[in-house]
């Protein structure tokens, strides 16, 4: 399933989407994501991420600039099946009577014939696919019964096995445990090796730096593009969120008098994000881990 | 005793209530797993009684009821459509405000321009009385619509289920909500005949609802769904002669008993099986508390 035909790449130029109500969600975005990468799309609500994923998906047409996927429009990389979408959690009924083969099989109905009768070849897909997120023991399953993380695999298996090699994903540690995110994240990673692209849209801003390579930063229109490491600054964050981001800081705590270096930050849920001396980034990118881990 | 229970049989017009009633309710089941799917049960309901006016006109005008009803319940779909993309009103409010009006000004047509179609007909049905036209009438809807799902129920699945994914690999779900409303109004018009525009949405309901308790796949869903709408159709056709009753009233009660008892017994779904579930969940935590 790595992609041996030639690389893709994603451009979005001069990006405008103004909708039949006259409401203008997307001015002049521009940006370009290369074969094998995986960039992060930061934005508050409303700020015109699901427009834009739209607009690579070809659900509505910009009304100036255009979205070209390998070089060709948008209507034809959807015509070869090239752009695959794993939907937020929130958009899905759980309790829809399909099992796990059955949804993974969607992804293959682009390829098959009038009724839709799958092929063996289709069926190898599915099957690869669903033991690439390791899932296959899950198969019969209906997909209301599996955990949040379980149903996060379901979905990529699907963008899989449809041979989607841009990956659009729309919140995919909403609802899933730190051991699952980070098990995605691996995934992820693997899938960039194998030459996808792959643009995430999150609101768990600490996660970014950990495995997206670049960044969007988007309020109606694009603020910010680049490497991860010189996007996330603190003005451009502060650019993107304004006052809705809460702040720790650290000056004006008792970190400095007491711990200097040597302070641990906790956090329940999300991830933070943590900003040097004049706002850089303090990352560090973790070794990459083993193949096969079973994290 | 067989003497007796085989009477409905020996007359012409019991052998073809039963016939067409198992057709429809077959067709009205397979159709009904979506609508429960899709969440448009009140659709079902709003496009039955919005054929009524297009029934009236049909009749008035010499035209099988089938053309004026069917272009009754697509105008009706437009309508809907019209007031929901237009004004923020919510979507069941914009369903009740267009049907009662073109249930409305179906009953106003007929009664200011009485046919031979009467009104007891319409709303609840008549059966017994089909004539051989309606009947071919009904065989023909059936036919393409029974046709035209068997062919696509696939893409009609996945539409339902996630129409962004169904968009993204190229099918037109434009096309495939059109189809759906389309195949829901000419069924509807089909069941009109053998229920009544009361009755018609029970129909297009029950039987998907009584074998989604049952399953969770989708397959056994509609074979389920399909098995229990000819079967019961039929039977309440049958019945209907002992009973001396309405032959809707009968379909829809033993569709209904169907329902209750799958609400009980259903392996999974059921209130009985919940019930179970929720004690060996208890026993669970006491033996694991104390051990």
């Amino acid at each position: 399933m790595t992609c041996k035909s030639t690389p893709l790449d994603v451009n979005v130029s001069n990006v405008t989407v103004t909708y039949n109500n006259g409401h203008t969600a997307l001015h002049d975005a521009s940006f370009h994501l290369r074969h094998g990468s995986i960039c992060a799309l930061v934005g508050v609500n409303g700020s015109g991420k699901s427009t834009l994923f739209k607009a690579i998906m070809g659900f509505v047409r910009p009304s100036r600039g255009s979205v070209t996927i390998g070089g060709r429009p948008v209507k034809e990389a959807q015509k070869k099946n090239w752009v695959a979408y794993v939907p937020q959690s929130e958009e899905v009924d759980w309790t829809f009577p399909v099992s796990v083969w059955d949804v993974v099989m969607m992804g293959r109905y682009g390829f098959m014939n009038f009724l839709r009768i799958p092929r063996a070849e289709d069926k190898r897909l599915v099957r690869e696919s669903l033991e690439r997120v390791k899932m296959w023991d899950f198969r019969d399953r209906q997909i209301g019964e599996l955990s949040g993380g379980q149903k996060k695999r379901v979905f990529l298996a699907r963008a899989l096995a449809q041979g989607g090699r841009v990956i659009l994903l729309d919140e995919p540690f909403t609802g899933v445990d730190v051991k699952t995110e980070a098990a995605i994240i691996d995934l992820l990673r693997e899938l960039r090796e194998a030459g996808h692209i792959m643009l995430v849209s999150t609101h768990n801003l600490g996660s970014v730096p950990e495995f997206c390579d670049q960044v969007v930063l988007i309020n109606r229109t694009v603020l910010a593009f680049g490497p991860t490491e010189e996007v996330f600054t603190q003005a451009n964050l502060t650019l993107a969120f304004g006052g809705v981001l809460r702040h720790f800081q650290f000056d004006q705590s008792t970190v400095d008098d007491t711990d200097g270096r040597a302070v641990t930050l906790l956090t329940d849920d999300e991830r933070p994000v943590v900003l040097g001396r004049g706002g850089h980034l303090e990352h560090r990118l973790a070794k990459e881990k083993k193949q096969g881990d079973p994290s | 005793m067989i003497e007796q229970l085989s009477i409905p049989f020996q007359y012409e017009y019991m052998l073809k209530a039963i016939f067409v009633s198992a057709l429809i309710g077959g067709v009205c089941a397979f159709l009904s797993c979506f609508v429960t799917l899709k969440g448009w049960s009140l659709m079902g309901d709003a496009l039955s009684h919005s054929i009524v006016p297009g029934v009236a006109v049909a009749v008035m005008l010499g035209l099988p009821f089938a053309v004026g009803a069917f272009f009754a319940g697509l105008l009706a779909a437009a309508a809907m459509g019209f007031v929901k993309a237009k004004t923020p009103i919510r979507e069941d409010a914009t369903i009740g405000v267009v049907f009662t009006a073109f249930f409305a000004l179906g009953l106003l047509l007929i009664s200011l321009y009485p046919t031979g179609f009467n009104l007891r007909t319409i709303v609840f049905g008549n059966m017994l009385g089909i004539a051989d036209f309606d009947i071919l009438q009904a065989i023909i809807i059936c036919g393409v619509a029974m046709a035209v799902l068997l062919a696509k129920w696939k893409d009609l699945l996945l539409f339902c289920f996630d129409p962004n994914q169904a968009r993204s690999i190229g099918l037109n779900t434009t096309a495939l909500h059109f189809v759906l409303l389309a195949l829901l109004s000419a069924v509807a018009v089909a069941a009109l005949q053998a229920v009544g525009a009361c009755l018609v949405v029970a129909m297009l309901v029950t039987p998907g609802a009584t074998a989604y308790l049952l399953t969770d796949r989708f397959g056994k869903m509609l074979g389920i769904a399909s098995a229990m709408g000819v079967l019961t159709s039929a039977a309440g056709a049958y019945a209907s002669y002992f009973l001396d009753g309405s032959v809707g009233g009968c379909i829809v009660v033993l569709q209904t008993s169907l329902f209750l008892l799958a609400l009980a017994f259903a392996p999974k779904h059921g209130m009985l099986a919940a019930r179970r579930a929720g004690r060996k969940a208890i026993t669970n935590t006491l033996q694991e508390a104390s051990a």
